[in-house]
């Protein structure tokens, strides 16, 4: 099966204006992150004991998004699924440029950027999970750069070694981030089964976000995109969402269970905001009830159903993210066992971070950046395909949700017929 | 890509990542012995029974000799040595004690396996110090210090009383470093000294590898505790009276 890939032309206004809008911000994500390094990290919103904030939070969000488009990526390159090749570029090109996003999320974050560029290379620690994780991500943006080379130039047999090297060095990735906080010892982040969770929540937000990066493309360049393809998405989709859940859920249940980490994770499951972001947050938007939506019948082969789920993902795992990072800072370890600080010159007790406006506009920047490198490699690189099409009515998606399936499929079609995608009928 | 194409590739990728990492870190400089002037081993005793509750003594002459910064918020204050006050938990009656904290100066020290940099690192002497002009200010040993004694510069620093001791820029982490500039020439620290000036005589620094000393003699002849002994990041910092 031969697929053409065509870049967009990028001459409307709506394109130029798209690109001047992000170039704004990526200045303001700048001028932000150069009047903190010249004035101090005090105009974020870190303190002594809050040390960690938004942009570690955004970064290890976006490194776990590069993991779900790899995923999708990979469905060609090594489980051979033909019909979802048109797919495997664009994803690739956006697994790049997410873990670009987290290795600026990172290095933004630093108090001395500018020795960012020699120490950490001149004196390497191979016991820190700061010095291993940079290699990692540098060694995946380079990998990936291989892995879409191979694509450009259709190397057949290059592109599946690529994507097996790809997706085995993502889970090393995800583990090693994970391990960033699981290898420390502090209360509410030294559990082993943070790497695993952490690679369980990357690929259900990589695929969700996948899907909408799809959908909303061949919507707007106008190409057609068959919809059996985004059906099986969301369907994988909603296996994701199922596995971050258990493994989500067991990590609370252990920690809670066990006396000496009863108190600490009450007050992350229980009070305060922490617990509306868990339970609402993470839980029932994030996770219920896309995974509901998903796997009902009806719902699950909707497209609007699907996107709208999408995006509850997304969300969900935003939280997730802030999750990890924040209420084992917030939450004062145990300095003295069985002793409580009553005063102190230090904020010893639980302290609250507030997120300043100048992270956000880092974060903006950052985003903004490379969504900017985004929209003109959909300009000058060939990433986009022209249609995608499925091979034909999907055997197993129709045993999982019967008829709905067919149904789906005839009124795309329908559509697809009348807005010329498709001239001639598939079946 | 069948299996034997994918056990192939995956096998080599096994074998291959461990092999960088494995050269990485051979090449990367010793994380030994990085100064550490003779054998001795420093270490303190903090006895409370000794430590008048509203003293702050040491506090101000560490302030003092090491240009502490002190902004005036508690947010980003930097206390090399603080002094709480604990109590029983969950007990409101239950009596008041006052406790100073600092670097524990661990013999197995979570700042410096974490720093990506080797800017924090344990000299031989057994002092946990940090390179200023190698600090990136990433903060992870903030995060990784289980006893909130590492801190972080998030604002220039104006003071500068001590003109014979540098002063750190911001964007960089700093905590106690048992004055080893002092310990060098053969003072006894800021700290210590300060304890000694107002004749409480609550804090000992001391050879731990020297069995005359006098912290030797204090730790083999009262009950001492250590802070969150269970970490098994063997502490330093000993306490009579905990």
């Amino acid at each position: 099966m031969e697929h053409d890939y065509r870049p967009i032309e990028g001459n409307s206004r709506g394109y130029y204006l798209l690109l001047a809008t992000l170039l704004f911000f990526v200045a303001a994500g700048f001028f932000a992150t150069f009047w903190m390094v010249t004035h101090g990290l005090h105009l974020s919103g870190m303190t002594n004991r809050i040390p960690w904030g938004l942009q570690i939070v955004m970064a290890i969000f976006y490194i776990g998004l590069s993991a779900g488009s790899l995923v999708v990526s990979g469905l060609y390159g090594i489980f051979g699924k033909l019909e979802y090749k048109p797919f495997a570029r664009i994803a690739a090109f956006l697994a790049m440029l997410f873990l670009i996003a987290g290795l600026l999320s990172i290095i933004t974050d630093q108090g001395r950027i500018d020795r960012m560029f020699v120490q950490p290379f001149t004196h390497f620690n191979a016991q820190s999970m700061f010095s291993i994780n940079p290699a990692l991500y540098i060694g995946h943006i380079m990998i990936c750069i291989f892995y879409l080379w191979a694509l450009f130039k259709e190397k057949g047999r290059m592109t599946k070694v690529a994507s097996v090297v790809v997706v085995l060095w993502a889970l090393c990735v995800h583990t090693g981030t994970g391990a960033i906080f699981a290898f420390t010892p502090r209360e509410l982040y030294n559990t082993a089964l943070l790497p695993p969770s952490f690679v369980a929540a990357a690929l259900s937000s990589g695929a969700a976000l996948m899907i909408l990066v799809l959908t909303s493309l061949f919507k707007v360049t106008r190409r057609y995109l068959d919809v059996t393809l985004v059906l099986w998405l969301g369907r994988l989709l909603a296996v994701f969402i199922i596995v971050a859940l258990y493994v989500i859920l067991i990590e609370n249940a252990h920690r809670f269970y066990l006396i000496e980490s009863r108190e600490a994770t009450t007050y992350y499951l229980f009070k305060g905001y922490h617990a509306a972001l868990f339970w609402g947050g993470l839980i029932v938007v994030g996770s219920v009830i896309p995974a509901l939506l998903l796997f009902n019948r009806r719902t699950g082969t909707s497209l609007k159903w699907i996107i709208f789920a999408s995006v509850l993902v997304v969300l969900g795992v935003i939280c997730e993210r802030y999750l990890i990072v924040l209420p084992g800072l917030e939450y004062p370890p145990e300095l003295i066992p069985g002793m409580e600080i009553v005063a102190s010159a230090l904020d010893e007790g639980t302290v609250r971070y507030a997120i300043s406006g100048l992270e956000v506009l880092q974060a903006l920047g950052v985003l903004s950046l490379i969504g900017f490198i985004f929209v003109l490699g959909l300009k000058y690189l060939p990433v986009l395909p022209t249609e995608a099409r499925a091979l034909g009515p999907s055997q197993m998606l129709k045993s999982m949700m019967g008829g709905a399936v067919d149904r789906a499929v005839a009124r795309h079609h329908a559509r697809a017929v009348e807005r010329g995608h498709i001239i001639e009928t598939l079946d | 890509m069948d299996r034997r194409d994918f056990l192939k590739t995956g096998g080599l990728f096994l074998v291959g990542a461990p092999t960088v990492y494995g050269l990485l870190a051979v090449a990367a400089p010793a994380t030994g012995d990085r100064t550490g002037i003779g054998i001795h081993r420093w270490g303190m005793v903090i006895d409370l029974r000794r430590c008048p509750e509203d003293c702050t003594a040491c506090l101000d002459a560490c302030r003092h000799e090491n240009n502490v910064a002190l902004h005036g918020d508690p947010r980003w204050d930097i206390h090399w040595i603080r002094k709480v006050k604990i109590r029983a938990k969950h007990d409101e009656h239950a009596p008041e004690r006052a406790v100073p904290l600092l670097c524990n100066h661990c013999d197995h020290p979570p700042c410096a396996q974490v720093c990506p940099v080797q800017a924090t690192y344990k000299r031989a002497d057994g002092i946990v110090i940090v390179d200023h002009h190698r600090c990136i200010g990433c903060r992870y040993c903030l995060i990784a210090c289980p006893y909130n004694a590492r801190y972080f510069n998030y604002k220039e620093n104006e003071d500068w009383p001590n003109k014979k001791y540098p002063k750190r820029s911001h964007g960089v982490a700093e905590s106690c470093h048992f004055c080893a500039h002092r310990l060098d020439v053969g003072d006894p620290p800021a700290c210590m000294e300060a304890c000694r000036g107002v004749r409480a005589g609550a804090l000992t620094v001391g050879d731990l590898n020297d069995p005359d000393s006098e912290i030797s003699r204090l730790i083999a002849g009262n009950s001492v505790k250590r802070l969150r002994d269970d970490l098994g990041t063997e502490p330093k910092v000993y306490y009579i009276g905990l």
